[in-house]
């Protein structure tokens, strides 16, 4: 039955504009972070051209491989922290905002199965776009030229950008329930966006490798320096993830579904 | 259960806080008829339809589909269903055609389905057009074809003449009529077309504020139905008491034509085989004589009249 599901779900993103809408925001980071570099290492140039160099000096950012390659793996944080969300929240409100969700559940389909395949459909669509914008980072900053930009620290820091990507995944089920609940897609993005905020701020405590929405800052070097996560934060991760699932398959099941 | 019985409900009741959408339902569809299920805007029709889908949980009560318990989230008989929920809804980023391919998917219906029920439904000239872009009767066809595009021993219709015009209201009759007969599909269908369901129901239901107000079939409903004589006449008021005192019990006067203009009629029931006293009442009390017309409630005024509508 899955296969079936997710062959259904795939057709649902056929001709869906949210797909490139998604693509096309994300690769615009790599190309606004390569302009700041660009700016950071041509001030007088930049000055002429009349782009904002105080600005960029007063970042604290310096034009080095390092440098870019650390702010992209916070920019895949980030994204994996508010547009995956965004994904997920789409992937399932969809059915509520076009009147779907009705039709959908009252097929001879387990509705386990949906969420499953949902989910699936998410993580596709947001690793194939971790990977097109990686590579187009990579490319980028080949292109830049940046003292200490070698093979090496591209391949570490296109790991770490894909285990921040893999660690934001965990988290979305949760987004997913959101939605079930508030059938929409107000509820999610608002929880996204408290979420990245409440997770900078217990990032800052001593709680934050067990409060979930603050692993992937501390990961990345969002709050403080980049930091290799205890296997106590896989756990919480895991366990958020299994929990978010269950609670939306359980909702789906067990409540009135009358929108 | 009784063997042939498709779809029963027992004592079923929905409440949301201190509002009871339906209490204590009581229905039984037979197999192979079609049932209309009528009541006014807010009569709990909707709410039972989602219960019988498995949409909505029963705050008490059973509901059962072809003798299986229907469970929120069990369901596995709803293979055997085909259903169109409130109002017609599609993936609008997707075609006719592809709309459909996904109900074939998940209901495990042959390929060939598709382009079978899409022109069963004569919607081949929209078969590769976004359903975004379909007017709303064609919208309508759609979610009728999703029901039956895997063939399902039941039909589960709210208002399936919606947003249909008239030559598609009468295509669709034809076509719920032959599924009915030929193919012993059992059809419980709601709508507030009453015309539309006197011509098509074997039996007909008729909940109010949530409760079973009646179960008839079209010969109760001509058993049960009114007799009366409509009378027009110059001076309605004194009318009246001239047939009062000709020991006429029931008459009402209705205003016809609305309220600005509208010509005031009377209703003198119990009457059919007294018309000629009518008349003869009247016209030797000088009164003009517009309308004698011995006639009997149709489905639409039964139904005002049982549920406290108009007139």
């Amino acid at each position: 039955m899955i296969r079936a599901v997710l062959a259904t779900e795939f057709l649902k993103l056929r001709r869906c504009k949210v797909t490139w809408g998604t693509l096309g925001g994300l690769s615009l980071a790599p190309l606004g972070l390569a302009l700041f570099m660009w700016i950071l290492r041509e001030p007088g140039r930049a000055a002429q051209l009349g782009l904002l160099g105080t600005k960029a000096n007063l970042s604290g950012l310096e034009a080095t491989g390092p440098a870019y390659l650390s702010t992209l793996t916070i920019v895949f944080g980030v994204g994996g922290m508010l547009l995956l969300p965004f994904i997920v929240a789409y992937l399932f409100g969809r059915e509520y905002t076009e009147g779907t969700a009705k039709n959908m559940l009252a097929l001879p389909v387990g509705r386990h199965w949906f969420v499953a395949a949902k989910l699936v459909v998410a993580a596709v669509w947001w690793f194939v776009l971790v990977v097109v914008v990686l590579a187009e980072a990579m490319l980028i900053g080949l292109a830049l030229g940046l003292p200490g930009f070698s093979a090496g620290m591209m391949a570490s820091s296109a790991g770490n950008a894909l285990l921040a990507a893999a660690i934001s995944f965990l988290l979305v089920p949760v987004v997913a329930w959101i939605t079930v609940v508030g059938r929409g897609y107000m509820g999610p993005i608002a929880f996204a966006i408290a979420g990245m905020a409440l997770g900078n701020l217990f990032g800052k405590t001593g709680w934050a490798e067990f409060f979930p929405w603050s692993i992937v800052p501390l990961m990345i070097g969002m709050v403080g320096s980049p930091q290799t996560l205890p296997t106590a934060s896989y756990i919480v991760l895991a366990l958020t993830f299994i929990a978010g699932t269950a609670a939306t398959i359980a909702t789906l099941r067990l409540a009135d579904n009358a929108q | 259960m009784p063997f042939d019985t498709i779809i029963a409900t027992r004592a079923l009741t929905k409440r949301y806080a201190d509002v009871t959408a339906v209490d204590c339902l009581e229905l039984d569809v037979r197999r192979g008829e079609i049932y209309g299920f009528l009541g006014r805007n807010g009569a709990g029709k909707t709410t039972t339809i989602r219960m019988l889908l498995g949409l909505i949980r029963p705050s008490s009560g059973d509901v059962s589909v072809l003798g299986a318990r229907i469970v929120p989230g069990e369901t596995s008989v709803l293979g055997s269903v085909g259903y169109l929920v409130e109002t017609a809804t599609a993936y609008p980023n997707l075609t006719v055609r592809e709309n459909l391919d996904i109900q074939r998917r998940l209901t495990g219906a042959p390929r060939a389905s598709v382009a079978r029920t899409i022109e069963r439904l004569g919607l081949g000239a929209y078969a590769d057009r976004r359903v975004g872009r379909l007017s709303l009767g064609n919208k309508q066809r759609l979610s009728l074809a999703r029901a039956l595009l895997h063939s399902p021993d039941v039909l589960v219709l709210d208002e399936p003449a919606n947003a249909l015009d008239p030559a598609g209201i009468v295509e669709i009759r034809e076509l719920l009529q032959s599924l009915a007969t030929e193919q012993g599909v059992t059809v419980f269908m709601s709508s507030h077309i009453l015309g539309e369901v006197a011509h098509l129901a074997d039996r007909i239901g008729i909940v109010h504020d949530g409760r079973m107000l009646e179960e008839l079939d079209a010969e109760e409903l001509h058993a049960k139905a009114r007799a009366y004589v409509e009378v027009g006449v110059s001076d309605p008021g004194r009318a009246m008491g001239l047939l009062r005192a000709a020991r006429f019990a029931h008459i009402e006067r209705i205003t016809e034509g609305g309220a600005e203009g509208g010509s005031d009629i009377l209703r003198v029931f119990d009457a059919e085989e007294r018309a000629s006293e009518i008349a003869r009442t009247l016209l030797d009390a000088g009164l003009e004589l517009t309308q004698l017309t011995p006639t009997r409630e149709d489905l639409e005024t039964y139904f005002l009249r049982l549920t406290g509508g108009a007139s």
